[in-house]
């Protein structure tokens, strides 16, 4: 297996630990980086940005660390094919930093995941991601089924896609709505959106399919233990759920 | 009449210190920066009587921490950007207002205050900035 993983951690990033693990349990090759050892993340050929509220959400959700010296290098290396891979606060660093849907220039965003509606309030619900491109779109993707059910937890104040109607129709037209929330039979209404996301959004990738933004935390219906739909037999700590997000991802990055 | 009101933090603001360190590593020519919440009440009565009422909502208002400010125009004073969400929320305030300040401890140029908005305080997909 080639490909080592980056899992970066910014003051104030709390779910590094269990998107280790699950990289790991899928079999990657991944490790932390702190944010005070930017320049280590030259070495590695993928990054992952995992939940949590880097540099306190100050000023917005992502919007300070879209400009820590982390993402020189991340930036850097998804403009060069390196696989970019955010979760919940990562999926907002990785749009405030413009690489998703990246339609605009880097650090110019072109959209955000923002506050909640209609009521702007924290949410923890369980949710199921449905893949809506063709897998082999985005690379992170490519060894999902078609329409791919990626069960996973919504836990976020601010995760509803906004932007304006221009940017959204380029959303769509550019087949940058990666994932829509849909319900546990694959059914897409409004009903599954726990938020109020625009094109019922619960992820975006960029225009080369290496960089990819998910809201909902696949992470945390990840193993048997955690698994809304597990059986009672079986090992509690096999990857279960939403791992095959992962395991796809691990496999993506050991054929870079 | 709209009356605009500021609230802000007397005691330190973390977020506005980050602003700080932010901008200047972005190379926007700042020395200060306080923020402060703007909402706009509907209100033609008594002034006082406004602050009274406003006060004593603790949702936006905690006499322990906060500071409160009427101001005379529901626009930027010098030195002032605001930024407001394109759509407006239910019980979110309607801009929050950044006032910055040069080396001579000077209103902030409206130049600087756009760069400081482009660079990092408005995210144009969901905000629009005020000079």
């Amino acid at each position: 297996m080639s490909g080592r993983i980056a899992v970066l951690v910014f003051p104030g990033t709390n779910s590094e630990d269990e998107t280790l693990r699950v990289l790991r349990d899928c079999g990657g090759d991944a490790e932390l980086v702190h944010w005070s050892s930017p320049e280590r993340l030259a070495g590695y050929d993928a990054y992952v940005l995992s939940g949590g509220f880097a540099h306190e959400d100050r000023i917005r959700a992502g919007a300070v660390a879209a400009h820590d010296r982390m993402m020189d290098y991340v930036i850097q290396g998804a403009q060069r094919g390196k696989l970019v891979f955010g979760i919940c606060n990562g999926a907002q660093i990785v749009l405030e930093a413009g690489l998703v849907p990246g339609t605009g220039a880097i650090r110019k965003p072109t959209a955000a995941f923002t506050h909640n509606a209609p009521a702007p309030h924290f949410v923890c619900r369980h949710v199921y991601m449905k893949l809506a491109i063709e897998p082999a779109r985005c690379a992170i993707t490519a060894s999902l089924p078609r329409d791919a059910l990626v069960p996973s937890w919504a836990a976020h104040g601010e995760g509803r896609l906004a932007a304006t109607s221009k940017h959204l129709d380029e959303i769509v037209t550019g087949g940058h709505l990666a994932f829509v929330y849909a319900h546990a039979d694959g059914t897409v209404d409004d009903a599954a959106v726990p938020n109020g996301s625009a094109l019922r959004c619960a992820g975006l990738v960029n225009r080369e399919g290496n960089v990819l933004a998910i809201m909902p935390h696949a992470e945390r219906d990840a193993w048997n233990f955690n698994h809304l739909e597990r059986s009672d037999s079986g090992d509690v700590l096999a990857p279960s759920g939403g791992s095959i997000i992962f395991r796809s991802f691990v496999e993506a990055v050991s054929q870079l | 009449m709209t009356r605009a009101i500021a609230i802000g933090l007397k005691i330190p603001d973390n977020t506005a210190y980050t602003a700080l360190v932010a901008l200047r590593r972005l190379g926007v020519a700042v020395e200060g920066v306080e923020r402060n919440e703007v909402f706009f009440f509907d209100d033609d009565g008594d002034v006082a009587a406004l602050v009274r009422r406003v006060k004593a909502d603790e949702t936006i208002f905690n006499p322990n921490k906060h500071r409160l400010e009427v101001l005379a125009q529901a626009a930027p004073r010098p030195g002032e950007l605001w930024v407001e969400p394109l759509e407006r929320a239910p019980n979110r305030a309607a801009a929050v207002a950044w006032r910055l300040t040069d080396a001579r401890g000077l209103p902030a140029s409206s130049q600087v205050l756009e760069a400081a908005a482009d660079r990092l305080l408005c995210n144009p997909a969901i905000d629009r900035a005020r000079v």
